[in-house]
């Protein structure tokens, strides 16, 4: 009960902190939504020469951009708490009777709320430039919840970091040098037929190519569940790992 | 009276192997105002991170409120107050949702969390910017805020790691009243540490002077002066290192003189009649020829206690600067 209300609060507080620094918001939408802008616009041709599951480019790469923006979101989790470290707030909140494990909760949910605001902004968007989801209202919920997830999974690595490092940069330097080889090592953003074949190997190890499938037959296809229940295993078996790496760190910042 | 604070033959080392607190054992008394006076690194804010159940002590005991800190921490949380060395505000929150929030770390309900906020609001003056976010508040007026914060869930116990450092003449006068206040109306016991002389002179009943993770002398500021027992005479010789010995020869053979040890000055004399004895040693280092720079003599401070045991003084103000004072002007 105590759990309940305090990760409340906390995830309370770290909207407010986000809502009243908006530029930290509009910051991570601004590269996905270059992305969305530019790629789809530059690659209108694309569907050409190739096909598409979906049809259009912009209804293909919006799954990919969805994923990408979830990716940054979750790799700026941790340092948020690398700034609570430095300021002392963390130290603070543990003087006080406060449920050591809301203080994650708090921080995840949070984030997860933010990464569907995102989303939504970015399928609006994408919406706007010719591309729906297929299967409608509870497609698009399916698709935030698969999102959420995955944001989830990965907040829990640069939490890790965060805690581990407690540097800022570090969890920057780190999320970065991750991003890119993930994301175009997977079916993000071209589909894996018109990839090498080493790719698209490489790409059968990717956890974001299983995300990405997920979110993309709900797009484009429909329920294909063929799909998206190993896409939510695969997520499921990523969160195992960082959340026990995150539990572990944690641990021994409060001791 | 009984004890609020017991802490016995407490060691604290750290990972990369820092004796940061060296066998102290203390107590507290119930209702008491007590201070750990040292300078930086001396082992005070480790000491309070130890009773605040943020550090594992490596050995020793200790209990707060009758709890053990190792195996009662939860219980010691729901009593305590602590205010940590840095200002701990969230800056994106307004004063109130600062309160608010300490107050639902506390499990508090939230009717009485309005109330007591209210309250505190009133108490630290900060009513009229209680809206504000504390992003913008002067470093005064985050102290304050940070101090009420600590106070939320009336705690019998509060802990102050260096409540005013940094902070500037005006801002550290008030502070201090309100904790005179806490402590004479309300009954809360306080646990102070400051590297302030005047601070720990003006507020603490009893305290006791730490250096290098060891206490060094325990007890009231004006028992602790009297130990001192006299005055003190700083002499400083141009020629420190060649004349120090001839002239402790010299002022020791005076009448009145107690002790006599090295300083940084270059030596401190220990009398009961200074005022006096300046004369006497000015004539007789003189006829010696030995050249005097400066001699200047001062009642016994709480420096001179530490000086006394230590050889070293503690200028805080030097080693400190009020960076707030600078800045703290800034509001929007």
């Amino acid at each position: 009960m105590t759990l309940f209300s305090d990760t409340r609060y906390l995830f309370v507080r770290y909207l407010k902190k986000l809502v009243r620094n908006p530029i930290l918001l509009f910051f991570s939408l601004f590269q996905p939504i270059i992305f969305l802008v530019l790629f789809t616009q530059l690659l209108t041709n694309f569907s050409k020469f190739v096909v598409l599951p979906g049809g259009s480019y912009i209804e293909f790469a919006t799954a990919g951009i969805l994923l990408q923006n979830a990716f940054g979101s979750a790799l700026q989790s941790g340092t948020s708490i690398v700034l609570d470290i430095d300021s002392g707030y963390l130290q603070k909140m543990l003087v006080t009777p406060v449920r050591r494990e809301a203080i994650l909760l708090g921080r995840l949910t949070s984030d997860a709320f933010r990464v569907v605001v995102q989303s939504a902004i970015i399928l609006g968007l994408a919406y706007a430039f010719g591309a729906f989801v297929t299967t409608g209202v509870i497609g698009i919920l399916l698709i935030f919840f698969t999102i959420a997830f995955f944001g989830l999974a990965w907040s829990g690595i640069s939490l890790a970091i965060g805690m581990k490092t407690r540097s800022s940069e570090t969890v920057f330097a780190i999320g970065g040098f991750l991003t890119f080889p993930l994301l175009f090592l997977s079916p993000a953003l071209f589909p894996i037929d018109f990839l090498p074949p080493w790719v698209g190997t490489v790409s059968m190890f990717n956890p974001i190519s299983y995300a990405v499938n997920a979110i993309r037959v709900l797009m484009t296809t429909g329920y294909d569940w063929g799909t998206i229940l190993p896409s939510w295993g695969v997520i499921a078996l990523v969160a195992l790992v960082t959340m026990s790496l995150t539990l572990y760190q944690f641990r021994k910042v409060v001791r | 009276m009984s004890d609020i604070i017991t802490v016995k033959d407490l060691v604290l080392v750290y990972g990369d192997g820092t004796k940061a607190v060296d066998n102290i054992s203390f107590t507290v008394q119930d209702g008491e105002f007590f201070g750990f006076l040292g300078p930086n690194g001396a082992g005070k804010s480790t000491t309070i991170k130890v009773l605040t159940t943020l550090l594992r002590k490596t050995s020793g005991s200790a209990t707060v409120a009758g709890y053990d800190v190792e195996k009662e921490a939860g219980a010691i949380r729901k009593v305590i107050g602590v205010q940590s060395q840095e200002t701990t505000v969230d800056g994106d929150l307004t004063g109130r949702e600062n309160l608010e929030l300490q107050g639902h770390f506390h499990q508090m309900k939230t009717s009485e969390i309005k109330q007591r906020v209210n309250e505190l609001l009133k108490l630290v003056e900060l009513e009229s910017v209680a809206e504000k976010r504390a992003r913008n508040y002067s470093g005064g007026m985050k102290k304050r805020l940070d101090l009420a914060t600590a106070l939320v869930h009336k705690p019998k116990l509060l802990f102050l790691d260096e409540p005013t450092t940094g902070l500037d003449p005006q801002s550290r006068s008030t502070i201090w009243t309100y904790l005179q206040k806490l402590n004479k109306e309300d009954g809360i016991t306080i646990f102070l540490t400051t590297q302030y002389l005047e601070e720990a002179d003006k507020l603490c009943k009893r305290l006791s002077i730490i250096d290098f993770g060891k206490i060094v002398a325990s007890g009231s500021p004006t028992e602790l002066k009297h130990e001192v027992g006299a005055d003190s005479i700083r002499v400083a010789l141009e020629n420190c290192d060649k004349d120090r010995a001839k002239a402790k020869e010299i002022i020791k053979t005076m009448s009145g003189v107690s002790e006599i040890i090295d300083s940084e000055d270059c030596i401190n004399v220990y009398a009961k009649n200074a005022g006096q004895l300046i004369a006497d040693i000015v004539r007789a280092l003189d006829s010696s020829d030995i050249r005097l720079s400066s001699v200047t003599f001062s009642s016994p401070s709480l420096d001179d206690v530490f000086m006394k045991h230590t050889g070293r003084r503690i200028r805080a103000e030097d080693l400190v600067k009020a960076p707030s004072a600078m800045f703290g002007g800034r509001r929007r």
